[in-house]
């Protein structure tokens, strides 16, 4: 298989970000996350600070329509570039990793596709947090539960699949048993496996 | 309250509940709504197997009066007439698209302008006002949000002005025909109005409003149009207006079909053929004229909304057969207290109030018994109720970013170029036009008809 797509999904603090930045590394190619917002900036003439308000946030039911494909949600049309750029990326032959933006369902129909979905231990995710953001234990576990409240309700109004859901990822994996670095040993050792399968 | 009636509303309210939550989409959920409408209401509560035949109005079909008709009548059930109407417009919009026909006539007034900002904003609106009183207010805006957003990167302006201006215009303008607007493709053939009673009634209102909204609007938005206006256009960077025909014998062929419907349209109440009629020959004749390609034009007819008026029209006589909507008439009749004044302001701003934040079809479908039954309890002509229930639907969707389909596409166009809007930006001059173009509505109505 000479493209790979690597999907990671994530909960938050699960260290999912950290592991999808490896894994690019570990196979050279470009990871789109905040970079996604970036490109897609550059080409609608928006600002990032602009986009990422709206990033990966589900729309208001009561204050959104749709018409014929069309919205007038912000949040959706943000999504629904996103979702166009990765295709565009994925069409092109290009290889990289994509976090979270619904990749897993919306490049299931490439076979290079390799999803993942990253969970984590309730008290892992809650020190990451409380140490990333400076946040007390309270306020880290609201923070992470208000966070993935958010990711879930995104995933779930774009996606026939739920979120978290393991059939709908090749595979899904608790990063607290192993930890950040051996876990991204595994999955390297996993896609490298199932890029030699074609 | 009887077991039929209460079926019927819960029905009714779950299915707009379901429409504004936007989870199913929406004519799976009226149809839905409906077939429980013809099951539990008709069929378990009321075992009335004649309201199920009523409703479905499958007899209208062989009868002359649905294709050929001398006196006004009107109908009850599904309303068969729109649905063919606007699948007739819509064969004959999709050929116009395919020929390149609204691009072109975009191009060719940009032309005629000079390609000079302000005197664009100004004839984009008369263009979207016209255009919509014919054609559905998706494609207008759908092309005109496009084409403004193209001129924008050449002439280096804010197409958001632009296109909110359009999208208000659009609404305007669909109020002024019969054809204009779904609702009043429903309240013309529910009530029996021609083509011609819109232009003279609703028309006129329309007209003045939109001298007044372009005022208003050009004022509003002069300082962010006019910020780079002041360079020298350069003509030859533009695409030029023939390069948007695709296929120059289509572009002729749907021209004149266009010309025919709109002159169809116009001369119905002479001719007697009704919109039904009209819709059909349309169709026929783009399928007709574009041949091999028919089946392409067929494939891209929004078989969705279709279905979502059936649907519609049967859950709504879910609650006209009830006597549910006689009920609300009554109300309306009570609380305005024999006042024409009060009734025609009541139902002119609930309707605007209501269609700002609903779907404005599902909604005139409802109020269209209900202001039959207020004309015969009150002695209020059904002219004028009618009138006020069309104005109020058509112009009260401008208000917000979800009062109206042309809102959506056009702020969705909008967003997808890069130019977010939200409901702050929608709102803070468009929602003051409204209210503006509903005043001068009612002042309207109460000066010709009382």
């Amino acid at each position: 298989m000479s493209q790979v797509i690597i999907s990671v999904g994530r909960e938050f603090g699960s260290g999912g970000k950290n592991i999808a930045e490896q894994l690019a590394r570990r196979f050279n190619i470009p990871i789109y996350d905040r970079h996604l917002i970036t490109e897609i900036a550059n080409k609608t003439g928006l600002t990032p600070e602009e986009i990422e308000k709206y990033n990966e946030k589900p729309k208001n039911h009561l204050l959104s329509r749709r018409v014929n494909g069309y919205s007038n949600s912000i949040e959706d049309n943000i999504a629904e570039m996103q979702f166009n750029f990765i295709r565009e990326k994925a069409a092109s032959g290009e290889s990289f990793v994509v976090v979270g933006r619904c990749s897993e369902t919306k490049l299931r129909d490439f076979k290079c596709l390799v999803s993942l979905f990253i969970l984590g231990d309730m008290d892992e995710k809650i020190k990451r947090v409380m140490n990333i953001y400076e946040l007390s234990e309270d306020k880290a576990k609201a923070f992470i539960d208000k966070k993935d409240r958010k990711r879930k309700r995104y995933h779930n109004y774009h996606c026939d699949g739920h979120w978290g859901d393991s059939r709908l990822y090749d595979l899904s994996i608790n990063s607290s048993r192993l930890g950040i670095d051996r876990t991204v040993d595994l999955l390297e050792e996993y896609i490298k496996s199932r890029m030699t399968e074609d | 309250m009887t077991a039929a009636q209460i079926f019927a509303v819960i029905i009714f309210v779950g299915m707009f509940i379901m429409i504004v939550l936007d989870k199913i989409e929406r004519h799976y959920v009226t149809l839905g709504s409906g077939i429980l409408t013809l099951v539990v209401v008709f069929g378990i509560c009321m075992h009335n197997g004649t309201a199920i035949m009523d409703t479905l109005a499958f007899k209208n079909f062989a009868t002359k009066d649905f294709w050929y008709q001398v006196t006004e009548s009107e109908s009850k059930g599904i309303n068969w007439a729109t649905i063919i109407f606007i699948a007739g417009m819509m064969v004959m919009v999709e050929g116009m698209a395919k020929a390149g026909f609204f691009r072109w006539l975009c191009m060719k007034i940009a032309y005629l302008v000079k390609c000079k900002t302000i005197p664009i904003f100004i004839t984009f609106m008369v263009m979207s006002a016209v255009l919509s009183m014919f054609i559905d207010s998706i494609t207008v805006i759908m092309f005109l949000a496009a084409v403004t957003i193209e001129l924008a990167s050449l002439l280096k302006f804010n197409p958001v002005p632009m296109i909110l201006s359009e999208i208000f215009c659009a609404n305007l303008g669909g109020s002024a025909t019969m054809c204009g607007d779904p609702p009043n493709i429903i309240v013309g053939t529910s009530l029996g109005f021609s083509f011609f009673d819109f232009l003279t009634n609703t028309g006129l209102c329309a007209g003045i409003c939109l001298v007044v909204s372009v005022l208003f609007l050009y004022f509003a938005f002069r300082k962010e149009l006019a910020c780079n206006g002041s360079d020298p256009v350069d003509m030859s960077k533009f695409p030029k207006p023939s390069e948007a025909i695709t296929n120059k014998k289509d572009f002729i062929i749907s021209s004149i079909i266009f010309a025919c419907a709109v002159i169809l349209l116009v001369t119905h109440a002479t001719t007697h053929l009704t919109v039904a009629t009209i819709g059909l020959f349309i169709a026929a004749i783009t399928l007709i004229a574009f041949g091999k390609h028919a089946l392409e034009l067929l494939k891209k007819v929004d078989y969705k909304t279709l279905i979502f008026f059936i649907g519609l029209f049967i859950v709504v006589s879910g609650l006209e057969e009830t006597g549910i909507l006689k009920l609300i008439a009554n109300f309306i009749g009570d609380i305005s207290g024999g006042n024409i004044k009060l009734m025609i302001a009541i139902i002119l701003w609930v309707s605007a109030i209501a269609s700002a934040f609903v779907d404005n079809i599902p909604f005139a479908a409802t109020m269209v018994p209900i202001i039959q039954s207020l004309a015969e309890t009150s002695g209020v002509p059904i002219s004028t109720l009618a009138w006020s229930l069309a104005i109020g639907t058509d112009i009260g969707g401008s208000a917000t970013p979800i009062g109206a389909s042309a809102n959506v596409v056009g702020t969705s166009v909008a967003q997808k170029n890069g130019y977010p809007i939200g409901w702050g930006r929608y709102c803070k001059k468009i929602a003051p036009a409204t209210v503006i173009v509903l005043a001068i509505s009612t002042v309207y109505l109460f000066v010709r008809y009382l």
